[in-house]
This record gives C-alpha cells, sequence and structure tokens, in this order.
C-alpha cells in the first residue's frame, strides 16, 4: 500500500482531533499492523468500495472512547453506553468522508459506519489488503486509526 | 419556520441541536428524523422551512432524499443544507446538481454553521 494513501487519513484524523476537538492528538510512525486483529476494545468501521477497496477502523480503549466522545458530543458520559457508540461510528465516518477529498485520483464510497467492541473480536479486513496502522497518543489515552486500502495503480 | 435535522447519527443531531437553539431558534421549530425515509413521511405532514440533510443514511440517502424532495411543488426552492463528512469534489457536484441550496463538510464548529446558514434562519 503506498504512503500517498495513508496521508490523507491522517491528515483528517489530526482536523478533526486536534483542529475541531481542540485535543493534543500526536501521531507516531505507521507500521504494518502484522496481527490485523490487534485492535482495541472499541473500534469504528468504514467500508470503502468503488474504485477502490479497502476499511478505515479507528480503535480505542474503552475509557478513550468515553472520553472522546464526550469531548466530541458537549457532554459527559460515563459508560460505553448507545450514545458513545453513536459518537465513534460517526468519528470515522468523518475521517473516511474527509480523507476522500485527498484521494482525488479516485471515485470512492464510503460504507455507513459499523461500530464493534469487546475483547476477543474478530474483524473481517478485507483479503490480501495490508493493514496499516497510524498509533495516537492523546490526552485521553492512546488510539489508533488503521487503513487497509488495495492499492489501484 | 420549522427546520428539520436529518441525520442517522443521535449524537450528531444532538449537536446540530444543541447549535441551533444556541442561536436562537427555538426547542418547538426543531424536528429530528434518523434518515431520508422518516424525514419524508415528516415532510408531508408538517411544513418545513430548511432542512439539514446528511448524506450516508439507511433507508433513503440524503441524496435520493433530496431529489425527491425537489421533484414536489412544495418543497421545489425550500433552502435544503447538506451536511456532511463526504469532502470530495465530486460529491459537491453531484449534490449541487441534485437541488442542494448550500454544502457543508463536517466537522465544522458552531459558529461556522451559524455563518453558513444564517441566512435561511433569518427568512
Amino acid at each position: 500500500m503506498r504512503a500517498q494513501y495513508i496521508n490523507p487519513f491522517l491528515k483528517a484524523t489530526m482536523n478533526l482531533f486536534n483542529n475541531y476537538l481542540g485535543l493534543h492528538a500526536e501521531a507516531g510512525k505507521p507500521y504494518l499492523l502484522e496481527d490485523p486483529q490487534d485492535l482495541k476494545e472499541v473500534s469504528g468501521i468504514i467500508g470503502l468500495a468503488g474504485e477502490t477497496k479497502g476499511a478505515v477502523v479507528l480503535s480505542f480503549s474503552r475509557e478513550t472512547a468515553i472520553h472522546i466522545v464526550s469531548v466530541f458530543a458537549g457532554q459527559e458520559y460515563k459508560t460505553l453506553s448507545n450514545d458513545v457508540l453513536d459518537g465513534v461510528g460517526e468519528l470515522v465516518n468523518i475521517i473516511a468522508g474527509n480523507a476522500k477529498k485527498d484521494l482525488t485520483d479516485y471515485r470512492i464510497e464510503i460504507s455507513l459506519p459499523g461500530v464493534i467492541t469487546g475483547s476477543s473480536y474478530t474483524m473481517r479486513w478485507p483479503e490480501g489488503i495490508p493493514v496499516v496502522c497510524i498509533p495516537l497518543t492523546s490526552e485521553h489515552g492512546p488510539f489508533s486509526i488503521n487503513i487497509s486500502l488495495k492499492d489501484m495503480v | 419556520m420549522n427546520i428539520l435535522i436529518i441525520d442517522d447519527s443521535l449524537v450528531m443531531r444532538r449537536i446540530h441541536k444543541n447549535i441551533l437553539l444556541e442561536a436562537g431558534v427555538t426547542e418547538k421549530e426543531l424536528l429530528e428524523a434518523e434518515d431520508g425515509k422518516a424525514a419524508w413521511d415528516i415532510a408531508q405532514k408538517v411544513s418545513i422551512g430548511l432542512f439539514l440533510v446528511d448524506w450516508n443514511m439507511p433507508n433513503l440517502n440524503g441524496l435520493d432524499f433530496v431529489k425527491k424532495l425537489r421533484a414536489t411543488e412544495t418543497y421545489r426552492s425550500t433552502p435544503i443544507v447538506m451536511i456532511t463528512s463526504e469532502a470530495a469534489r465530486y460529491n459537491v457536484v453531484e449534490a449541487v446538481q441534485a437541488g442542494v441550496t448550500n454544502y457543508v463538510v463536517k466537522p465544522i464548529k458552531g459558529q461556522a454553521l451559524i455563518e453558513k446558514i444564517g441566512k435561511y434562519l433569518r427568512k
């Protein structure tokens, strides 16, 4: 997978968390996720289709998801409620939709977001496409954005 | 004037609702729908003066909802603002061709949103 596919997702993520939510998120070095199931307890998923194929997963620990969605929604949540799950879905939806602006070579359709939770779920990534993980840190804990996008060229 | 907020995300609807309440819109003027289908049903029963519509929704998506609305006599020229994460240029073009009045890319802060839609609120 080319670096040029990763940068739009990183840019959209930083814009959402730092410029919009006013957090202090910092991105670490992207790496190939050797175990594609190596995700945290709460994951928001968007499928990508059209002139490319892939998926984007925003993955948080339970506590980080609750805190970040509280900032997003402007109200404090204490538990992993349906509102928090809805908020996680919306966050990944914003990242995927915004990234399309810079993926100008293709027409991409994004799916409705889905959110999965638990300590031992299995994520069905698109087959045969590597997953790149961008680790992030924030004042509400670490999280990651994971991208699997088929090379088109 | 009735304003219909259409978004499948409950959190997003709440964010938009709070922004509008802070801008002086009353609770009574605000209506909500979770997808285009539910919005269509509401718009047949209640006169809507402004639609704020998301794009990606189940059942009837925002784009098809706008096309359906524009085909009616009642809502041929009612302001429709699409508020979506879909930031690609071809999305904007498609939405404008379908008949949206204004196109706003999420995330957008409250003040910026009001600057974009304020002219429709004052009508």
